[in-house]
């Protein structure tokens, strides 16, 4: 019988982070320098509308680990992504309505950008297991 | 006006439905590849995590367009 070592996934999670948030200050810098002072405070806002949900998703998905919990795994993800499609939701809500004036384009652009950048990032830097 | 409202219901609603199909295949292969390979189960977690951040992308920003269109446009 072959015995398996096992081995504990570590989520850079911290690593993602600061990337993300780097990534984010540019950007929202760019709007600023290029457009208004609005557009960047504005693009800020987007950024973090996709970064908080995310950073929760990540955080929550790794609750459970291993064979014999994966059932339990499974369900994590699927409660953690609904949560964090609902966040998303309730963060835009809260931003269209509460925050006066906004500048929607370059909400709206950084937003979708982080989208794509948090999913390349999780491609190139992915969890790795440690023994 | 009504017509915004019918659009961006239509944008969250077939963005979940999307989403929930994807769900739902993407946890049951990831279930049924771990009773295979249990030894796997780590990597399997890992590349599973990583389909589920590149399928709920679009349905976010169905959803940043959506509370757009209700709170910004017909608001």
């Amino acid at each position: 019988m072959t015995r398996y070592r096992k081995a504990i996934t570590y989520v850079p999670l911290k690593q993602w982070l600061t990337i993300e948030m780097a990534a984010l200050s540019i950007q929202s810098l760019l709007w600023w320098l290029l457009v208004s002072r609005l557009a960047g405070y504005s693009a800020l806002v987007g950024g973090l509308i996709f970064v908080i949900p995310n950073a929760y998703f990540a955080h929550r998905a790794y609750r459970y680990q291993g064979a014999r919990q994966m059932s339990l795994a499974v369900s994590n993800i699927f409660r953690a992504e609904s949560i964090k499609l609902a966040l998303t939701a309730v963060f835009f809500a809260a931003v269209f309505t509460l925050m006066e004036p906004v500048h929607v384009p370059a909400l709206l652009f950084t937003f979708a950008v982080m989208v794509v950048v948090g999913n390349v990032l999780r491609w190139l830097i992915r969890p790795r297991p440690q023994r | 006006m009504e017509m915004v409202f019918i659009a961006a219901a239509l944008i969250i609603g077939l963005g979940a439905l999307g989403a929930g199909i994807g769900f739902g295949l993407l946890g049951g292969k990831l279930l049924e590849s771990t009773a295979r390979q249990p030894e796997m189960g780590n990597q399997l977690q890992t590349k599973a995590f990583i389909m589920a951040g590149l399928l709920d992308a679009v349905p976010m920003i169905g959803v940043g367009i959506a509370m757009y269109l209700i709170f910004v446009v017909a608001g």
